[in-house]
């Protein structure tokens, strides 16, 4: 089907089209394993506070280097049919899995999804929701990595049967301490016919990370996928560019909030496709950069039928050493589509520090409720307790990052 | 409570408060009258330290402190408040999220009482003064002031460009100042807010970057709202 292994192992030697070349050679690859307990939750305690997910117990599936943990809110999401596990479980146990994987993110499309897909093990989680159910507790998981130099997979399928509702939260770190490592993620989500997923992902790697995430999305008529990104740590480099494609009268809203530091780089882009007669997408962005960071702000909407786009890309460069780069693009095949966009990058007002100064805040202070305003992105239909963790998240990177 | 003497004010190098003196104490509102341009805006901007204006003479000394040399935030937690004649729109900054933090900072107990004055509830959930019509943009600006429990108030123009329900609630709120024996100093062009104030104390007329006359509000305000800055201040200085 993706010919012969051999051709793929040669585009491991290729460089992806976009971020920095990473040389797969440099880092190992542990063996793959499952195990159906707990024993690596207090390894983790440390990174899940991290990304704001304080209570453990919470988490539905757990990936701690090459090792998946699954068990936790199974049993109290399976009252609901969903199931949650190891995606190499879910290939040998249930039936039509294997229609799923690597269908919307092909083990060709780089270097790092060719790894993947000839060594990754399928270690990610499959989650499936049956048809016409309102899931209401968000599905947790949480991926680290522990030791340096190792590169981590993920294969991660989320399969949203028709007219149902489903929140994900997902959230990939380090612990303090990890100088180096790659994580390879690869996503693949399908939103099933008037169904509805949101999906949350926070990232907090450490300095020497490199992270190559490829998602796709796949949404059908009547469907709506909401996408919220976050990353607030440092990274050796981050490069992702997920791509949704909507059926009829479907909508998607992706919304980025990259706060870049240290010598970070990060390439960062949302792809939508609107596929179907009246599909809509919002692509929205807020970039803030201190220190020496670069960041690559991407947004692109293409219509193949008539329905209507938006592009928002703000950035905040708070450094004279870093650098934002926003690359809007909107490709309409169809005359009665309407697209359009906004992309703008500045400092912050010195006259809107100075009004807070006037108030009684120290300018540390008054840059601090400038940043974590401009971070505000206000994403629709995300569960309450997902949108309390992420606001206290953003309200900790503004105060961090301003001193 | 607050002494100004001899104060000057350059924007970009030119004099544009020269040689004002001023002298307020504990719970008393005075007010200064000009035409555009005199300098009222710039001078309650050096009074409240901002950076846009540098003060090149003079000093100001607040009970008891020089404060001449003080940034605003300094000034600001000494018990100093500046309502802006025109606050910038922060988009994305709630006003909620300025409001929780002033009273986190400046422990105020009666917030309530304060937005049920400015009828500004409804304006909590939004940008902060992003869309805001006038009216809006002086209430809820004068709702901050109130949030800092002042002991000096500095109100810039909070009776231009407002409807008379919001003139209403401005001189109320104005009204619960000097109740509360704050010193108010309100700079206002067109006057439309004076009538609405139980007490004034004195009027100071400034024009050309100096204040030009002082004296009790009955006799300066008639003058000024019959013949104008100009001919107003000559009348009254040839006694009429």
């Amino acid at each position: 089907m993706f010919g012969v292994r051999g051709s793929l192992k040669e585009l491991l030697k290729t460089p992806a089209p976009y971020g920095p070349d990473i040389d797969l050679s440099n880092y190992d690859m542990d063996l793959p394993e499952i195990q159906e307990g707990r024993e690596v939750v207090d390894e983790i305690s440390d990174v899940s506070s991290r990304l704001g997910f304080n209570d453990t117990s919470k988490l539905s599936y757990i990936q701690v280097n090459e090792v998946a943990v699954y068990k936790a809110l199974e049993e109290s999401l399976s009252k609901y049919g969903v199931r949650v596990l190891p995606l190499r479980k879910a290939l040998e146990e249930l039936p039509n899995v294997k229609e799923l994987a690597w269908k919307l993110v092909r083990p060709d499309l780089d270097k790092y999804t060719v790894a993947s897909y000839l060594y990754g093990g399928e270690l990610g989680y499959f989650i499936y929701v049956p048809p016409n159910t309102e899931v209401p507790a968000p599905i947790y998981s949480c991926l680290a990595i522990t030791r340096d130099r190792k590169i981590q997979f993920a294969h991660n399928i989320v399969y949203v049967d028709s007219n149902s509702v489903a929140h994900v939260v997902t959230g990939c770190a380090v612990p303090h301490g990890v100088k180096g490592g790659l994580h390879i993620g690869i996503s693949e989500f399908y939103v099933g016919r008037g169904s509805r997923l949101t999906f949350s992902m926070i990232h907090a790697w450490s300095e020497g990370l490199h992270v190559r995430p490829r998602t796709a999305v796949s949404v059908d008529d009547g469907g709506e996928y909401v996408s919220y990104y976050v990353i607030y740590s440092p990274v050796a480099s981050l490069q992702t560019y997920p791509s949704v494609r909507l059926g009829r009268s479907s909508k998607a809203y992706l919304a980025s909030v990259i706060a870049g530091s240290g010598e970070s780089v990060y390439d960062v882009g949302s792809k939508a496709v609107l596929g179907g007669l009246n599909a809509s997408a919002e692509v929205v962005s807020r970039v803030v950069a201190y220190d020496s960071s670069r960041i690559y702000a991407r947004s692109e909407i293409v219509a193949e039928d008539a329905g209507r786009g938006h592009v928002e890309c703000l950035g905040l460069l708070l450094s004279s050493n870093a650098e934002i780069h926003s690359i809007p693009t909107l490709t309409s095949k169809k005359p009665e589509a309407l697209l359009s966009h906004e992309a703008a990058i500045g400092m912050i007002a010195q006259d809107e520090i100075e009004y807070l100064m006037s108030k009684g805040f120290t300018e540390g202070e008054a840059k601090s409720i400038i940043v974590r305003g401009f971070m505000n992105v206000e994403v629709r239909g995300l569960p309450l307790t997902v949108m309390m963790e992420i606001d206290r998240l953003l309200d900790m990177i503004s105060r961090h990052a301003t001193g | 409570m607050l002494m100004v003497r001899d104060l000057s004010v350059c924007i970009e190098g030119k004099v544009i408060v020269d040689g004002v003196s001023l002298e307020a104490k504990e719970g008393e509102l005075h007010v200064i009258m000009g035409p555009n341009g005199s300098g009222k805006s710039t001078l309650l901007s050096a009074l409240m330290g901002l950076s846009r204006v540098r003060i090149c003479g003079g000093s100001i000394v607040f009970n008891g402190v020089d404060i001449t040399d003080k940034p605003s935030y300094e000034r600001a937690k000494l018990g100093i408040a500046l309502a802006h004649q025109n606050p910038p729109s922060i988009k994305g900054v709630k006003f909620s999220e300025v409001v929780k933090n002033l009273i986190r900072k400046c422990g105020c107990s009666d917030s309530t009482v304060m937005s049920k004055i400015l009828r500004v509830d409804e304006l909590l959930s939004r940008d902060l003064f992003v869309g805001f019509s006038g009216g809006e943009r002086k209430r809820a600006e004068l709702y901050l002031v109130l949030l800092q429990n002042p002991k000096l108030a500095l109100l810039d123009e909070p009776d231009s460009g407002v409807d008379v329900e919001s003139l209403d609630l401005i001189a109320s709120a104005v009204r619960y100042l000097i109740k509360k024996s704050t010193t108010v100093i309100l700079v206002t062009h067109s006057g439309s807010i004076l009538n609405k104030l139980s007490r004034i104390d004195q009027v100071h007329v400034m024009i050309g970057g100096k204040i030009v006359y002082r004296d009790l509000p009955d006799k300066v305000i008639p003058a000024i709202l019959k013949y104008g800055f100009k001919k107003g201040v000559e009348v009254l200085r040839d006694g009429g």
